[in-house]
């Protein structure tokens, strides 16, 4: 299929695609594996440098910050690379795509939740803290059962957002042969000269599934607006 | 194992890496330019109450804000070209992916902002006697685009960091060049760290000129 002839009446054939439908599902699973284990891994560690860049001594504050900083502002791309291709000579360990995914995400979607809590913990009204203080508490107490609860609660459709965009960045992941569901659609479409089909296939099921996720994240947003428990940072 | 650093091999391939830098630079702005152009059109569509405009509009911004830019990057590279009726190299595909993809988040920075502006100002604007184009570009555009600069700053950000998403397509940037150079000199250490700060120190000072500007627009209110 030459590029750039121009095809009028191309025929279009789904065929092969429904043929091997069930590798693009792996794919999504497989897409989803690593999303979901870089939330796991990149929340908590989002909290962890939040508190640091927030509360930490300079020695703790700044790397922390430099950190959050680096990983936001350089592309995703190039940190699975240095990960995978660099750090593995490096530190003289072995890594799998798997592992390099997992481990540049967590990191990746660390930086950007770290920023989240941040901006959900500066939210609460200073009167919170004075009050808890007024009763006895003190600052790991106060932040444990009285602000991060209520800064949770606000910061819930950004962190959804946040997990949505991690989803759509994973597709990097197929750079390094991670089969992802690009990395099948691509590997499908070269073996069966269907690029047009599949790779259309694949747009699609991604975009059922981040739309449906949008939506949902849509209608949370507007449930959490009308009983007041959402103010944007 | 120790390993002993040497970015020799970075610096005397400093000319490939400038082309890199250049190609870079060249497709997001090329990407931004007719993104932000044609994002003003499409958030006017959606902001717009005719059906004729508002669902292709609404259709379009949904499916490039809901789908990978990778994907769409990698559609028009290997998709697309079956039935387009002209070529398409590495930056046609890659300008065209990011490019509305820009217009997509774009539209919906516009449609933001059109809404943030009082329903007064229309009123007012209507009852000087102008028409709907000269309500738009006189009185309600000069007023939100100034509310809409951090969102945009923000997005050129984003943009800057998904021309790096070329390279899989073998786009001749940045990312690219450092991939083919750590290949020949065997240096992905010194490389990928290298092409990782020249990232960091071109986006960096764009971060911070947001955060200024949000600071800034944040306290005039």
């Amino acid at each position: 299929m030459q590029a750039g002839s121009f095809i009028v009446g191309y025929e279009w054939d789904f065929s092969v695609v429904f043929r091997d439908f069930d590798l693009l599902l792996l794919g999504l699973v497989n897409t989803l594996k690593v999303t979901g284990l870089a939330l796991l891994f990149g929340i908590p560690l989002g909290l962890l440098l939040a508190l640091l860049r927030l509360y930490g001594n300079a020695v703790l504050r700044i790397p922390a910050s430099f950190l959050i900083e680096f990983l936001r502002t350089t592309p995703p791309i190039a940190q699975l690379f240095w990960f995978f291709f660099a750090m593995p000579i490096l530190l003289g360990v072995e890594i799998d795509p798997f592992e390099a995914s997992v481990l540049t995400f967590s990191l990746q979607s660390s930086a950007f939740f770290a920023e989240v809590f941040r901006g959900g913990i500066l939210s609460i009204d200073n009167g919170q803290w004075e009050a808890a203080k007024a009763i006895g508490m003190n600052r790991n107490d106060t932040l444990r059962r009285v602000i991060l609860p209520q800064a949770v609660k606000r910061m819930i459709p950004a962190f959804l957002e946040r997990a949505i965009e991690l989803m759509k960045t994973t597709t990097l992941v197929s750079t390094i042969s991670y089969a992802d569901l690009l990395y099948q659609a691509n590997t499908i479409a070269q073996s069966t000269y269907r690029s047009l089909e599949v790779f259309t296939v694949a747009a699609a099921m991604y975009f059922v599934v981040i739309f449906i996720c949008s939506l949902a994240v849509q209608r949370l947003e507007h449930h959490l607006g009308r009983t007041g428990e959402l103010t944007k940072g | 194992m120790e390993h002993v650093w040497d970015f020799s091999a970075v610096f005397s391939n400093w000319y490939l890496l400038l082309i890199g830098l250049k190609n870079t630079i060249v497709l997001a702005v090329v990407c931004l330019v007719l993104g932000l152009f044609f994002g003003l059109f499409v958030g006017a569509a959606r902001y717009s109450g005719n059906r004729l405009f508002n669902w292709p509009a609404t259709a379009f911004v949904e499916i490039f804000r809901n789908t990978p830019v990778l994907v769409q990057i990698m559609w028009f590279f290997f998709a697309f070209p079956i039935i387009s009726p002209f070529d398409i190299n590495a930056f046609t595909a890659a300008a065209l992916g990011l490019t509305l993809n820009t217009v997509a988040f774009s539209s919906e920075i516009y449609r933001a902002g059109i809404q943030s502006i009082h329903k007064g100002q229309w009123e007012a604007a209507k009852a000087l006697g102008m028409n709907y184009s000269q309500q738009m570009g006189r009185i309600i555009l000069p007023q939100a685009v100034r509310r809409m600069i951090p969102a945009f700053m923000n997005r050129a950000v984003e943009l800057v960091k998904m021309t790096s998403l070329a390279s899989v397509i073998a786009y001749g940037e940045l990312m690219h060049q450092a991939k083919t150079i750590s290949t020949i000199e065997f240096n992905p250490i010194e490389m990928y760290t290298s092409v990782a700060l020249i990232f960091f120190i071109l986006i960096f000072p764009f971060t911070l000129l947001v955060q200024r500007f949000e600071i800034r627009s944040k306290a005039k209110g």
